[in-house]
């Protein structure tokens, strides 16, 4: 089975369903389960019990993990200094730290397994620097650093951990940009056009493919940077 | 509270886990060194030996808990020592 955090919306949805059309089983961990059409368990991934009771009821599943796909995730447009101390708690909470913790706490699952793949979500902004974005920027920084290194301590026992950094993709979380300034932001991008969800599910697929087995410890930017 | 797994059942399941990863080629004793410099045991050992230990406490019927802020806390750190470890082992037993 395949665990996806944040399946009940953006990203997290749209890998779920892929998946699922895929015939894969796909488990979803969010923090409001109901009208999920899928298996799912309430977690929040910032909470670090919440996690730890997911990570028990999964183990009780008793089913093979292929992958973890850390897909769960908040975002907060706003220059430093107009961002607020509680949303600034909140990104790296959620982003860093809920990865962190999920990444922590299921991991053992695959270290018996000998075998598994974690994805975790980064943002173009990190390799752009993207003005307006410091702060999301910077819990994705450490999502980045942490799974480049994270995926040395897995490699000994065959779990590769990779890293998908997206550019501005169609979600709740672009509410309020404009288009404008989504072409500001493509424009720096190597391919310069705004990807779909779809584009982002091609390579969650391609990344739990085992002819991606000599791909661990990258970030891969949607579009390029 | 009583423990399901007493301090000397702990050390010989903790022991002959160390043994099993270390494929039986070392000699455990209760203060063998777990962590540091003089450990036979490296991370990857390490790990294996807490998810040995995880399975067995599941099949006793009781939860092991080896990333808990006591198990990470260097001065209380219960990979210390075989010992220390097989005391751990015991006290999570407890119901």
């Amino acid at each position: 089975m395949i665990i996806v955090t944040g399946a009940s919306r953006g990203l997290g949805k749209a890998i779920t369903e892929r998946l699922t059309e895929k015939g894969e089983k796909v488990v979803g961990l969010a923090r409001s389960v109901n009208g999920l059409s899928i298996e799912a368990i309430e977690c929040d991934v910032g909470n670090y019990a919440s996690v730890k009771n997911a990570s028990r009821e999964v183990k009780q599943l008793k089913q093979p993990v292929k992958a973890f796909i850390n897909a769960a995730g908040v975002a907060s447009m706003n220059m430093a200094v107009t961002t607020d101390e509680s949303t600034v708690q909140k990104l790296i909470q959620t982003n860093l730290v809920g990865t962190i913790y999920c990444c922590q706490l299921f991991a053992p699952i695959m270290l018996r397994q000998k075998h598994g793949i974690f994805i975790n979500f980064s943002t173009i902004a990190v390799a752009l620097a993207l003005k307006g974005e410091s702060v999301y920027a910077a819990s994705k920084a450490g999502v980045e650093s942490f799974s480049r290194t994270f995926a040395r301590e897995m490699a000994d026992f065959n779990v590769r951990v990779n890293c998908i950094a997206p550019g501005p993709i169609q979600t709740d979380l672009l509410k309020g940009i404009t288009d404008t300034q989504i072409k500001k932001i493509t424009s720096q991008q190597v391919i310069p056009k705004q990807f779909q969800k779809s584009d982002v599910c091609d390579l969650v697929e391609l990344l739990i493919d085992e002819r991606a087995s000599s791909l661990s410890g990258q970030v891969l930017n949607i579009g390029g940077v | 509270m009583k423990k399901k797994i007493n301090i000397e059942q702990a050390t010989k399941i903790v022991t002959q886990a160390i043994s099993d990863v270390l494929k039986g080629k070392a000699v455990i004793s209760e203060d063998m060194q777990l962590i540091g410099g003089k450990s036979l045991l490296d991370s990857m050992n390490l790990v294996e030996v807490c998810l040995l230990l995880e399975d067995l406490a599941d099949e006793h019927g009781f939860e092991f808990d080896w990333a808990s802020e006591a198990a990470m806390s260097r001065s209380r750190s219960m990979f210390r020592s075989v010992s220390t470890l097989a005391k751990e082992f015991s006290n999570q037993s407890e119901v």
